[in-house]
């Protein structure tokens, strides 16, 4: 029981050191430690754990609750939880700090104004990828389309945005 | 009635308010002493003493500075209640989070900016550039980001906390759940009509934030620069972060004026 909660913790605090980006691209090597290496989980029971970890609210990487739960219980899900969140909040925490400290370095400053707009340019990709992906019929076309005129032009809380296309899909 | 008289009861209430206001500390004792001054200034009207009424009033208007000045020294109390509302705030997003990063992404960038101004555009996107640079899911790098803005590690600690934990909660009941009938939720027209939902979530705040942060040429040229590097090459992340943030220093070299404020 230790060693499998010491071994969570280990292969929870690599994932969550090298997970760039969205949590997508760290799922193979998600799979390959805990389904292949750890033998925590089967494969199909895998692949629910990521749908699962994409319907539930929060960040994918909340897949590893599942999985801690599955290869030691309760105690298991905390550990897995709290060591895939650990590396990133202290890297952040750091590096806030350091921005803040370094605030008027000229050179930083502009690193940053371009950096900022690289972000928009991601957001807008992101946006299309997705679409290209889910924008199959008529009814996903319609809600994409309503969604962007509610919010950019009516400002309405996205929130309610969400709750109405679950609530559209659990009922077509 | 005869104007002296009302002229000498207005000037003792004049006196009266003044005390009332110079030893309450209280919001009640400042009301009071306004009624008394507004009730002296009538008085003084109907007296037809111009004078007096003006001195009054210049009175009455030490007294609303004097609120002002006191509601602008004690900003510890109502922080505490707003950041206490703010944590709320984090909590509903972890709990409405639905439909993935960008998603909530969108939720944060609406609530933190546009809701509660908390930070600004600028301050947003460079907690986007931190998340998508350093590890971990961006969204949540933006919320412990926006905590340690706050209130150092402890704001960053309790934010990460209650933003994540509605989903641990969830997650968890899931995972017994499915432990005990080994069943999964049948969801792939919820995740589609999610998918198509989040696709205009996205692209609203992609506008949104394009238009707050344009302000010339060299913006849009960085912009369809990061936008093709990604949709197209599909470059790395880090890489095409990294790449435009040297384009900015060796686009922005030459101005410095607007330095501070950008």
């Amino acid at each position: 029981m230790i060693t499998t909660l010491f071994q969570l913790a280990w292969v929870f605090l690599k994932i969550g050191t090298f997970t760039f980006g969205g949590g997508i691209v760290i799922i193979p090597m998600i799979e390959s430690e805990v389904v292949t290496k750890y033998g925590w989980l089967t494969h199909t029971e895998f692949i629910d754990a990521v749908t699962l970890g994409q319907i539930t609210p929060g960040p994918v990487i909340v897949s590893g609750t599942f999985i801690g739960y599955k290869a030691a219980g309760i105690l298991g899900a905390i550990v897995a939880t709290v060591s895939v969140i650990l590396p990133s909040f202290l890297m952040i925490c750091l590096a806030t700090e350091a921005i803040h400290k370094f605030r008027e370095n000229k050179m930083l400053a502009n690193f940053l104004r371009g950096a900022r707009i690289a972000v928009i340019g991601m957001v807008f990709d992101a946006g299309l990828s997705i679409g290209r992906s889910s924008l199959v019929d008529t009814t996903t076309v319609l809600i994409a389309v309503v969604s962007v005129l509610c919010l950019f032009k009516y400002k309405v809380n996205p929130i309610w945005i969400l709750v109405g296309a679950g609530v559209a899909g659990v009922c077509t | 009635m005869d104007p002296q008289k009302i002229i000498e009861h207005a000037d003792q209430l004049h006196q009266q308010a003044q005390i009332i206001a110079a030893r309450s500390k209280d919001a009640e004792g400042q009301q009071l002493a306004d009624k008394l001054f507004q009730e002296a200034a009538g008085l003084f009207e109907e007296a037809g003493d111009k004078v007096k009424v003006d001195q009054v009033n210049r009175s009455r208007v030490g007294l609303y500075r004097d609120r002002y000045l006191k509601g602008q020294a004690k900003p510890a109390k109502r922080s505490a209640t707003k950041s206490f509302k703010d944590w709320l705030m984090f909590f509903k997003i972890g709990c409405f989070g639905f439909g993935g990063p960008m998603a909530v992404f969108t939720l944060l960038q609406d609530e933190l900016v546009h809701e509660r101004k908390i930070l600004t555009n600028k301050d947003f996107l460079e907690g986007a550039v931190l998340g998508d640079v350093l590890p971990g899911p961006v969204t949540m790098d933006i919320v412990t980001y926006t905590g340690y803005k706050l209130r150092k590690w402890y704001g960053a600690f309790i934010c990460t906390l209650v933003f994540i934990l509605p989903s641990f909660v969830i997650m968890l009941g899931l995972a017994m759940a499915y432990d005990k009938y080994s069943v999964a939720p049948n969801v792939t027209t919820v995740l589609k009509c999610l998918g198509a939902a989040v696709t205009g979530l996205i692209l609203s705040v992609a506008l949104k934030l394009s238009k707050a942060e344009m302000r010339d040429y060299r913006e849009l040229c960085i912009l369809v620069w990061a936008f093709v590097s990604s949709f197209i090459f599909e470059l790395d992340i880090v890489l095409i972060v990294g790449l435009c943030g040297l384009a900015g220093m060796a686009l922005y070299h030459s101005d410095s004026e607007e330095l501070l404020q950008a």
